[in-house]
């Protein structure tokens, strides 16, 4: 059978964008070359979650499958993708 | 209907000014047009200031409805006189025209124009009224009414006479050759742009120039009666979350292009459409997020931050790039009629203290694009809150 891929999705709304999504790029660079196909990253529209907590401010949001990572950066990204892959 | 206009010209070899001289007003309230194309005594600044003054003055003439004749002496006498000649002179085709077809036309001393429709070349009347204190000046006023898909040539006798005395053609290209080369281009492209269609003709008389060196100033403009290109623009949630697919299928509906400016309006759009987002490995290009791909729009981008950019861009300068705001603006460049969609639901995470950046209010950003959009480009602009 075959293994369901993890998907990353890079929150680009306006609010992770200025707080800095815009310094994701790396991730969309470098989760190929360090997991192969077994991940799968894109960015998205807006995944709605600031106007839901906006009062704490924890753009940027990157989602790890349902896992939502607040103040997201590559390290913590990184972190959650090895978790979920049992590396860690 | 719609009226394109533009100008295309090419210096005389070895000089740095243009002899020839085009200028062009459009009144949106009025829905009038005037443009004068002006072909100043010998080249380089002596032609450039001779046909400047001619153009500029006789503009602002008709603007005031003087009657030609009378504006055409007004100009012969100020014009400063020759050295070299003794005569004050220069020659042009004024254009006064209305978005519903009427037309006038005065010439002095230009190519006649060319009036095309589909790819028949049409001969209209004039009327001739000589010049009270130069001798062998005379005008021709041709009073006409245009059809949607007709187009009017005006040119300076850079092109008529482009290639004449060596090369290829010996007499020239004259107005037969001009005529010849609109009529295979039109019938090849029909929907051409005036922009396009002024720069092949310049293209094409430069080409037949001996060793491609302009030997006159060229210039030649086109004038195009098409209907308007019309585009949407859909930014922002509407207030109220149950009118959301009302004014998706409004935006589905809409015909000409579409554009969507905002993370969650997508998001929206998708899910009310059933659309798939999708975009491509980068995701900044000169700090803006990069344009998303949806089926059913032409250009998905951010919102708040590209139109304030796009504002920025369209004020001043757009820049040669990619990013977003580019795109944005050459999508509106590219419109006659723009309508914007502005929904009225604010995003509080927008107005956190904390946020790095200022970002704008929605609806006062779209106001200012609009009013640029009006003023500076002559664009209409249709703005409805959500």
């Amino acid at each position: 059978m075959e293994e369901k891929k993890i998907d990353v999705k890079v929150c680009l709304g306006t609010t992770c964008f200025v707080m800095g999504a815009s310094n994701l790029q790396e991730l969309i660079d470098s989760v190929p070359k360090r997991y192969g196909d077994k991940v799968e990253v894109t960015g998205v529209p807006c995944l709605g979650l600031c106007s839901i907590d906006w009062k704490f401010s924890k753009a940027p949001y990157v989602k790890v499958d349902d896992d939502v990572i607040k103040e997201a950066t590559i390290d913590k990204v990184f972190a959650a993708i090895d978790k979920k892959l049992g590396n860690s | 209907m719609f009226i394109d206009i533009d100008c295309v010209q090419e210096k005389k070899y070895k000089q740095n000014a243009f002899g020839d001289y085009f200028v062009s007003k459009r009144y949106p309230q009025d829905k009038r047009l005037i443009a004068v194309l002006s072909d100043g005594l010998g080249s380089g600044i002596k032609a450039n200031i001779l046909s400047c003054m001619t153009a500029t003055m006789l503009l602002r003439f008709i603007e005031k409805n003087i009657k030609i004749k009378k504006a055409a002496e007004i100009v012969m006498n100020s014009l400063p006189v020759c050295q070299v000649r003794h005569i004050s002179y220069s020659t042009f085709s004024a254009v006064d025209c209305f978005d519903d077809g009427k037309i006038s036309v005065v010439e002095e001393g230009n190519p006649d124009f060319v009036w095309i429709r589909g790819t028949e070349v049409l001969k209209p009347e004039f009327t001739i009224i000589d010049s009270v204190n130069f001798k062998n000046r005379h005008m021709k006023v041709y009073k006409m009414n245009a059809q949607l898909g007709d187009r009017f040539i005006f040119c300076s006798d850079g092109v008529t006479q482009a290639g004449l005395g060596g090369g290829v053609l010996k007499l020239g290209l004259r107005r037969s050759g001009l005529i010849d080369l609109l009529k295979v281009k039109l019938a090849n492209n029909p929907d051409i742009a005036s922009h396009d269609l002024a720069k092949y003709i310049v293209q094409q008389a430069k080409l037949v120039e001996p060793n491609r060196k302009p030997i006159d100033d060229i210039s030649a403009c086109v004038l195009y009666y098409r209907e308007p290109r019309k585009s949407l623009v859909f930014t922002g949630p509407p207030y109220r979350q149950s009118s959301d697919r009302e004014f998706a299928f409004i935006f589905k509906n809409f015909v000409g292009k579409k554009a969507v400016c905002g993370g969650t309006t997508a998001n929206l759009l998708s899910r009310e459409l059933n659309a798939k987002i999708t975009m491509g490995r980068l995701i900044s290009i000169d700090s803006l997020p990069s344009c998303l791909e949806m089926e059913g729009a032409d250009l998905v981008t951010e919102g708040v931050l590209t139109l304030t950019r796009t504002f920025e861009y369209l004020d001043s300068k757009i820049p040669d790039s990619n990013n977003a705001a580019v795109r944005l603006s050459r999508f509106f460049l590219d419109s006659d009629e723009i309508y914007f969609m502005v929904g009225a639901k604010l995003n509080e995470a927008h107005y956190d203290p904390t946020l790095p950046v200022e970002i704008a209010i929605r609806k006062n950003i779209v106001k200012k694009i609009a009013e640029v959009l009006e003023k500076k480009y002559f664009k209409k602009v249709n703005i409805q809150y959500m």
